[in-house]
């Protein structure tokens, strides 16, 4: 197994008449015990000017880098946990990119946004996608620790 | 406006035979600009109990539709085997177990359509229990995230 925590600081001076401090560190285990994740896509950058959903997680793929039919059974993703972020710039905050789960909006990352969740696939058909706003091109950089 | 940052940190020494190491901070602001800072925020802590039913942890408000809203859930139990599942209405997100977080982007737009007060975002809890579970959102000026009172 591996180590690997993901730890999130919320911080706001100013929002309240009292700070606001928020902090909290995740150990990344599988589901349903203490064991570490042991597999990742690693950290991966994408550019695109789709104005399409554009599939980023396929949860259950038997055919992609990561499904059954490429590197076998054991290293498709179904459960796991991801991180997003959207490297452009945020410009007039006019563009973003919808971060979707099966096609169901989730929210809108802007540029210079970014965000981190838990998915599961399992029962099939969930997967992470992403739809821009504009054919502007955006890069996205994401990594999916999975079990 | 005010200031907000959300800062991100993975790290992992041994699921790669090289270190990872990163970290990420956004401040969040109004949509459609470049520096005005989010104004609202609601947090706070419940326990959520083995019921068979799913309960509204954050509510969609007809104005929230499209509103730039960030937020943060995490399950403060202990127990490895205890999760809670996190859904926006029908659509699961995923499953925070103990000591899990996550933060979200959110604009209440799907998927029970638009301007539609079921797009709440949801909690259910499935193992032992009572979880404790805090929760912070954070809106824009724009609308207010106060849901109607009907009376």
């Amino acid at each position: 197994m591996a180590t690997t925590t993901a730890t999130i600081t919320l911080a706001s001076g100013d929002m309240m008449d009292n700070s606001i401090s928020i902090s909290n560190t995740a150990t990344l285990t599988n589901q349903g015990n203490d064991t570490g994740m042991t597999k990742t896509t690693g950290l991966t950058r994408i550019i695109t000017a789709a104005t399409d959903n554009v599939v980023l997680i396929n949860t259950g793929d038997t055919s992609g880098n990561y499904g059954a039919a490429a590197l076998g059974a054991d290293n498709t993703i179904n459960k796991g946990k991801i991180f997003i972020q959207n490297l452009n710039d945020r410009g007039d905050g006019s563009k973003y990119v919808t971060v979707l789960m099966q096609a169901v909006e989730i929210g809108r990352l802007y540029g210079g946004d970014w965000c981190f969740f838990p998915f599961d696939g399992a029962s099939g058909g969930d997967d992470v996608e992403l739809t821009p706003s504009s054919t502007t091109e955006t890069a996205l950089e994401y990594v999916a620790f999975y079990e | 406006m005010a200031t907000t940052t959300a800062t991100i940190t993975l790290s992992s020494s041994d699921i790669l035979s090289n270190i990872i190491s990163l970290s990420k901070t956004t401040t969040l602001y109004d949509d459609n600009t470049t520096s005005t800072g989010l104004t609202q925020c609601q947090m706070g802590k419940v326990n959520v109990y083995v019921t068979g039913s799913s309960f509204d942890l954050i509510d969609a408000t007809p104005n929230a539709e499209d509103q730039t809203q960030y937020v943060y859930i995490a399950n403060k139990d202990t127990t490895a085997a205890n999760y809670v599942t996190i859904s926006i209405y029908n659509e699961i997100i995923g499953r925070l177990y103990a000591g899990d977080w996550m933060f979200i982007p959110w604009n209440a737009d799907d998927p029970g359509g638009d301007n539609s007060a079921k797009n709440d975002i949801e909690v259910e809890a499935f193992v032992g229990g009572p979880q404790a579970v805090e929760y912070a959102v954070f809106t824009e000026t724009a609308a207010t995230n106060l849901v109607a009172s009907g009376d």
